[in-house]
């Protein structure tokens, strides 16, 4: 995808929102690398781990009494149970996690493995993906943020934002840029939290506002610092936390223009590695063309694929021809003469039978009865029927002569 | 907004503006290209859509899941019908549409340009149709075949334009029953 396609530029926005005239850069290669929202993940949820704090309970939680069993024969349970008498607690259980006033199973220990490793690739790889998502306009705004007004993306603003010394400043700033939407989205979210974290200081929530990336703080961070769901960021110290919060990708980013610039020399492009990290170079992507649509469309592909079965194939009943004249006919055509012949032996037998008993009784048959008709349209058909044979043979004599 | 330029060779152009200029004529082809770059239209960070959305499909603010409901919907404003699936998400593609009722009558249709998907801001087109049902129907189907803009979405536009102009109907009054 990288190396084929034209190096798109990105203008630089001034405080006012107008396009700065002949001030454009040149996207960092950082916006092609390969976005891996599982890599992002896995790297969130393990570098999320390392602010924090270890907690346990009282290691003497729950023993300290010196409680032992009775033992079988009480008809009460071999439990542990308080010694003496005189108050309440005598004979109570203790110890066990089921007892009131017992540990709890397992009970936390503050040695835990609270923090993770994590290989400095790997969480490049995961920075670097966060900000090649927040380049894509689909995918911040599958985060919800609020983009409708946006003039670009990735959004590069000029150095003089930096130079923000007030929060009103700020503000002005973000309205022009139309993107104050996003921001009051920010304000109408703002809840409780729900759950037990309201009473573990973690009681109000928030989502969300855009990220502001700089390079030199001259105001800026503190300009920026009260306005809810805005937080802020040294290009030089990336936090995936900020660029992926949650741990999915695409969130809405404003990049200063020295910033900016900077992209190149902090992660390299492929074509000459980082200047800034050792050794560094963007990871590759695995695909060249992420275009399904034109993959399948390409002549390569075309060419070794075999032509789409367009036939429909129907499904024909086998009919039985024991039952199914027509389908014994389809198989046997000599079936049809059989079967007429067998039809008029029957009629022949049957009118000739009628014939005979009306001689014997000695009733004159009228004309119109159907036997008188048959038998004379026997007679007519016999006689066709020798006549056409006849012919036939004529036709068919000379011909062999 | 591939071409056959290598981007080194572009990169180079556009840091030595001399250069450039030497060679441009060249090719008109090169015209195209460069004037592109001198309109500053950003043309982009290609990501295709399928892409998109195999890094939106499982996570994102407008899913809408419950229990019981097999299907995934989907909240977003681009959305013809609301379902969480790859044709018709909103998001991800660079074409895509979104109608809502106009005031009082007709409906409005609501267009991403292809070209400026990087710009929001000037990436939308939008139409109102008043004109009957009939005309703004056809005109719809027009707009989305004629330009082959999204012929997949054809009938979905259609169906939700068509119950848009349905709801908008006067209220039938029904006769009142009669008391006995």
């Amino acid at each position: 995808m990288s190396l084929a396609t034209t190096r798109p530029l990105v203008s630089v926005y001034s405080e006012k929102n107008e396009a700065t005239k002949g001030n454009t850069i040149v996207l960092p290669a950082v916006f092609k690398a390969p976005i891996r929202p599982d890599v992002v993940n896995e790297i969130h949820q393990l570098m999320r781990r390392n602010n924090r704090q270890p907690y346990a309970v009282s290691e003497e939680a729950g023993h300290q009494t010196s409680a032992e069993s009775w033992g079988t024969g009480r008809a009460v349970a071999r439990i542990p149970r308080v010694r003496g008498g005189g108050t309440h607690r005598s004979g109570q259980g203790a110890f066990g996690n089921m007892c009131r006033g017992g540990r709890m199973f397992a009970p936390t220990k503050s040695w835990r493995r609270w923090h993770r490793k994590v290989n400095v690739n790997q969480r490049r790889y995961a920075l670097v993906s966060a900000i090649a998502a927040s380049g894509s306009p689909a995918l911040v705004q599958s985060k919800g943020h609020v983009i409708d007004g946006v003039s670009e993306f990735p959004l590069v603003v000029s150095d003089e934002i930096e130079k923000i010394q007030k929060t009103k400043q700020a503000v002005i700033f973000l309205r022009r840029l139309k993107v104050w939407a996003d921001i009051q989205k920010v304000y109408k979210s703002q809840r409780f939290r729900a759950g037990r974290g309201k009473m573990r200081d973690r009681r109000r929530i928030a989502r969300k506002g855009p990220l502001v990336v700089y390079n030199k703080d001259e105001g800026l961070r503190k300009a920026f610092r009260n306005i809810p769901g805005i937080e802020t960021m040294h290009v030089d110290k990336m936090n995936l936390l900020k660029l992926a919060p949650g741990g999915h990708v695409g969130r809405f980013v404003i990049w200063t223009q020295s910033a900016f610039e900077r992209l190149n020399d902090l992660f390299g492009s492929w074509k000459s590695p980082s200047t800034l990290k050792k050794g560094y170079n963007l990871p590759q992507p695995k695909m060249a063309n992420t275009d399904l649509g034109r993959l399948l469309k390409s002549e390569e592909i075309r060419k070794v694929l075999r032509d789409p079965k367009k036939k429909i194939f129907r499904r024909v009943r086998r009919l039985n021809p024991l039952s199914n004249t027509r389908q014994l006919i389809k198989l046997n055509p000599y079936a049809e003469v059989l079967k007429r012949h067998a039809l008029l032996a029957t009629e022949e037998r049957k009118v000739a039978r009628i014939i005979a008993d009306a001689k014997k009784k000695g009733v004159e048959l009228p004309k119109s009865h159907f036997a008188v008709r048959a038998s004379k349209a026997q007679a007519n058909r016999s006689k066709m029927l020798a006549k056409v044979l006849a012919e036939r043979k004529k036709k068919v004599a000379p011909k062999k002569k | 907004m591939r071409n056959d330029l290598s981007g080194r060779d572009f990169e180079d152009y556009i840091h030595h503006p001399l250069l450039m200029f030497f060679n441009i004529y060249s090719s008109i082809n090169f015209i195209s290209k460069l004037n592109r770059v001198l309109n500053f239209v950003p043309g982009t960070v290609e990501m295709s859509a399928h892409l998109n959305w195999l890094i939106i499909r499982d996570n994102n603010c407008h899913l809408l899941k419950q229990r019981n409901v097999k299907k995934p919907f989907s909240t977003e404003a681009n959305n013809l019908t609301n379902l969480s699936t790859f044709r018709y998400s909103g998001l991800v593609h660079k074409k895509t549409l979104a109608i809502k009722a106009a005031d009082k009558k007709g409906f409005t249709v609501t267009l991403n340009k292809g070209k400026l998907q990087q710009c929001p801001a000037r990436n939308k087109v939008s139409v109102t149709f008043k004109a009957g049902p009939r005309r703004s129907l056809k005109k719809l189907k027009h707009l989305l075949v004629g330009n082959k803009y999204r012929n997949d979405l054809k009938q979905a536009a259609l169906r939700k334009a068509s119950a848009l102009l349905r709801s908008q109907r006067p209220a039938k009054v029904k006769p009142a029953k009669k008391t006995e």
